[in-house]
């Protein structure tokens, strides 16, 4: 099994990556930090997951050679999760990429990251609505002070690949598998 | 009026009408797309990018990309 973070450049994709494996990759308030991918590997269940950092990406459609690196190491793992990292405070344009990974088949869990940055703004997300239009889990976090980051792991079991074509349609249903709390 | 959106004065908005074909996609997943309220926030001198608003977040654009965006001007 192999986890990639994927997400926009600057949304904290190398913090959730350290958090995660217990690494320790430059993050910094910078888009572009993350040019080449790291790997890293985590425990889940009792096994070891390999869990990849990739180089921020406004869309699959690449545009410069970071971006080339983040659509060809999710094109060569057909079989991966993939977290969707997103800043809450720019949901939208988030949503957009997710959508795109979650149209290429992969089982994508969302990861609302910034979710303090988001109520700075006074932005709210319904994080139970979005998960019953899109069909995967979505999970507020703070990674850089480690709120969330549990949920996220205990969620992956959810992710599963969901048809666009159901999601536009309003026929896509989530299942829990528990261990995140909520009912 | 229409407008494109490099033409635009600072903190004018509008919506945007037209994306040309070659960056339609492109500048899509940063969140510029037909129909999108859109404001200028910046505009860099000597031709340099500008800045606009779009969904409460900020994305810069170069002048160039700017002048293939066609914006409807809110009176």
């Amino acid at each position: 099994m192999k986890i990639l973070l994927m997400g926009h450049p600057n949304v904290g994709k190398s913090v959730f990556f350290n958090r995660l494996t217990g690494a320790n990759v430059i993050e910094s308030n910078y888009s572009g930090t993350t040019v080449d991918y790291t790997c890293g590997y985590m425990s889940l269940d009792g096994k070891e997951v390999e869990v990849v950092d990739v180089p921020g990406t406004f869309s699959l459609d690449p545009k410069d050679r970071a971006e080339e690196v983040a659509v060809a190491m999710l094109k060569e793992a057909k079989d991966a999760y993939v977290i969707c990292v997103i800043d809450s405070s720019k949901l939208e344009r988030g949503l957009y990429l997710a959508l795109q990974i979650i149209e290429e088949g992969y089982s994508v869990i969302i990861a609302l990251n910034m979710d303090d940055v988001a109520e700075d703004k006074n932005i709210e997300i319904d994080n139970q609505k979005l998960e019953q239009i899109l069909g995967v889990p979505v999970v507020s976090t703070i990674a850089i002070e480690n709120i969330g980051i549990s949920n996220v792991i205990s969620r992956l079991k959810d992710a599963k690949p969901v048809d666009v074509e159901d999601i536009t349609a309003g026929r896509v249903e989530i299942h829990h598998c528990g261990g995140c709390g909520c009912t | 009026m229409e407008k494109r959106l490099s033409e635009l004065n600072f903190d004018e908005e509008g919506t945007v009408k037209e994306i040309d074909e070659s960056l339609l996609r492109q500048v899509a997943g940063m969140g510029v797309r037909i129909g999108k309220n859109i404001r200028m926030a910046t505009k860099q001198p000597m031709k340099g990018p500008v800045v606009v608003e779009v969904d409460k977040s900020f994305t810069s654009l170069g002048r160039s990309m700017a002048e293939k965006i066609v914006v409807e001007v809110k009176k």
